[in-house]
């Protein structure tokens, strides 16, 4: 008898703790993410890019980070079990992941980062949206300033994965460097893009850095989370070594400056305005189906802070001028706008 | 060409030190009779531990030891599971991979919170750096720009080749490993060797964790183990269950793994992939090669029972 009587008292006592969670309709977003959103880089920028879109939207959030590859799917129907309203997945590498849960989960809203342009036609529901900053335009934003600031005429690219947009980024970093170095009366060998194969890995990011520097590599970009912290670490050593900061490195995907002694300026991509498009979509009802770009000129991308220290005066002028070139649609004569668009 | 050598080499003996640490923690294991696929687990809590207690103290060294004293309390669940209860050594060193690094990612956002902060821990200073060497010379670099860690790591090499070919307790040790119910006719206490060679395994396969954090990059991510501790399952097999040869071994695999990132540099005709794997091609071709001749401890693998007829 006084076990039923326990059991009830328990039970009802679940029930009560529940109503309010039942009865609450505040909108809940999920982000899940294969890097640390401690990583220094892309992670934590994503990470932050959600809280500041929920702050704005009144949503609640959700997250799983240092999820393997083969835990992308099951994570997120995990949140789709949930109940969640929105699944945000920031990478390109979740695309297949996101289309067979948005198949199976037809009434939540999925919005995919870096996903490509013609990825929410693929899902069956409609109820797929990618966010795509103009990659190619990320990659001009750190190359003019590689351009400008490299001595050695070498720079260098880290990636983590060989995506699409890391691709892209790579190409619109070497044409910018070499446009701008062009014009400053400079030769620019850009060498091959090398792949650490996970976003993780930052004791690769070192290694990587440290052979890329010795065949004369004076500025880096990566787009691999925390294997760019790595990088920089190797970065910072050699500085450190050499007496004086002669090897410098472009943060993405939000300001990094003051991070690292060795970071000259940072490419930052607002991806909280895309977000905050995609909340309001999801609370109007209207939310699958497009593709929300961002770029320079709608301010979703943007050059960083930079070191003033490190960069001279002139420089800096002469990057400003760059960017508004970029903005503008005039740089590199505007021949290249197509290309980026 | 010969930059491109030395600095081979230098990233080769870079990327070996930690596996020396995770390959001797397997072999002080297996010569017991104990096979603990746990090494990558316990690896994973050395390496949090180690960050830690750096981060919080300023001093790496006590990192170090924290790392290790972190590795012997995970693997006492190893010890007692498959020495006291006679547990499957295999399943309870799966179950150690799957629990250790799920408590450290647990510990880690416990202790940080969610906040989306870079947190970098001060590394341990190289000998050059101590003695104020600047120069630059490949030989100065190969022998002066390393870490205390990295002089404990061969000098554990020697010293555990000196304790298991020329020592009575090293042979009583070895003996446990290959006939434990003979060794323990003769006295030796063998449930006691096997206890002792977990608390020698969790500690050094602790410290080959906490030094990635402590030596080598300063930031802790999840899963920065990578598969390390496989690979020291795979040294101890490719170095005959003995010191030198696990030495041996982990050379060759830092200098893989070292050859795949400068190869990625020199070489954009093939996928980057194709250079990834090679670390791992050398693993199976040198296992196909050697593993066909097995010299390994006689009752590696089998729970020991005393009562047993």
């Amino acid at each position: 008898m006084n076990r039923k009587l326990i059991a009830m008292v328990v039970t009802g006592a679940m029930i009560a703790s529940m109503a309010p969670a039942i009865a609450d309709d505040t909108r809940t977003v999920a982000m899940i993410c294969d890097s640390s959103i401690s990583d220094g880089g892309w992670g934590m920028a994503c990470y932050n890019a959600m809280i500041d879109a929920a702050e704005k939207c009144g949503w609640e959030t959700m997250y799983s980070d240092s999820i393997a590859q083969s835990a992308y799917y099951d994570t997120i129907v995990s949140y789709c079990d949930l109940d969640v309203d929105m699944i945000y997945a920031p990478g390109n590498q979740y695309t297949d992941a996101v289309l067979q849960a948005a198949e199976e989960y037809p009434d939540i809203a999925f919005a995919l980062l870096n996903g490509g342009a013609d990825t929410p036609e693929k899902a069956a529901n409609g109820n797929v949206s990618s966010l795509l900053p103009n990659a190619t335009q990320i990659g001009w934003i750190a190359g003019a300033l590689a351009g400008l600031m490299t001595d050695s005429g070498t720079i260098a690219f880290i990636g983590g994965m060989e995506l699409d947009t890391t691709r892209a980024k790579y190409a619109g970093y070497g044409e910018a460097a070499a446009f701008v170095a062009g014009e400053n009366g400079k030769t620019i060998t850009l060498l091959d893009p090398v792949y650490s194969g996970d976003f993780s890995a930052s004791d690769k990011g070192l290694e990587f850095a440290k052979a890329m520097m010795d065949q004369g590599a004076d500025v880096f970009f990566g787009d691999a989370s925390a294997v760019d912290s790595g990088a920089r670490q190797a970065i910072d050593e050699a500085n450190e070594a050499n007496g004086e900061i002669t090897v410098y490195d472009i943060a993405q995907p939000a300001d990094l400056l003051g991070q690292n002694p060795c970071v000259i300026g940072s490419q930052v991509t607002d991806n909280s305005v895309l977000i905050e498009l995609s909340m309001k979509a999801v609370e109007d009802g209207n939310f699958g189906g497009e593709t929300l770009f961002g770029t320079l000129e709608n301010g979703v991308l943007s050059a960083g802070e930079v070191n003033t220290e490190l960069v001279p005066e002139d420089v800096q002028a002469a990057y400003a001028d760059y960017i508004q070139q970029m903005i503008d649609g005039t740089f590199m004569g505007g021949a290249a706008e197509t290309e980026a668009e | 060409m010969g930059s491109f050598i030395s600095n081979l080499i230098l990233a080769s003996v870079r990327m070996a030190s930690p596996l020396i640490f995770l390959s001797l923690a397997e072999l002080y294991s297996q010569r017991a009779g104990l096979v603990n696929i746990g090494i990558e687990g316990i690896a994973a809590i050395g390496s949090l531990t180690g960050f830690l207690i750096s981060l919080i103290t300023g001093n790496p060294l006590l990192g170090v030891l924290a790392g290790a004293l972190a590795g012997i309390a995970v693997n006492m669940i190893f010890a007692y599971a498959t020495i006291s209860l006679c547990a499957e050594q295999i399943v309870y060193g799966m179950a150690i991979n799957i629990f250790a690094p799920a408590l450290a990612a647990f510990i880690y956002r416990v202790y940080f919170g969610s906040g989306s902060e870079l947190v970098q821990a001060g590394l341990m200073g190289s000998l050059k750096s101590m003695l104020g060497i600047k120069s630059n010379n490949f030989l100065v670099n190969l022998f002066l720009d390393q870490t205390p860690m990295v002089y404990l790591a061969y000098i554990l090499i020697i010293v555990t080749a000196i304790y298991f070919t020329r020592t009575k307790s090293g042979l009583n040790y070895k003996a446990v490993g290959e006939y434990p119910k003979a060794a323990a006719t003769l006295g030796i206490n063998v449930i006691g060797i096997k206890y002792l060679s977990c608390v020698i395994c969790g500690a050094l396969a602790g410290i080959g964790g906490a030094y990635l954090t402590t030596c080598y990059s300063k930031t802790y991510v999840d899963g920065n183990v990578a598969g390390r501790g496989f690979i020291a399952l795979a040294a101890v097999i490719f170095g005959r269950w003995s010191s030198g040869g696990v030495l041996i071994a982990c050379l060759f695999f830092g200098f893989c793994d070292a050859l795949q990132i400068r190869l990625q540099l020199v070489n954009n005709t093939l996928p980057y992939q194709f250079f990834q794997m090679i670390p791992y091609v050398a693993t199976i071709v040198v296992l196909a090669a050697i593993g066909a001749k097995k010299a390994g401890p006689k009752s590696s693998g089998q729970p020991y029972r005393k009562e047993e007829r």
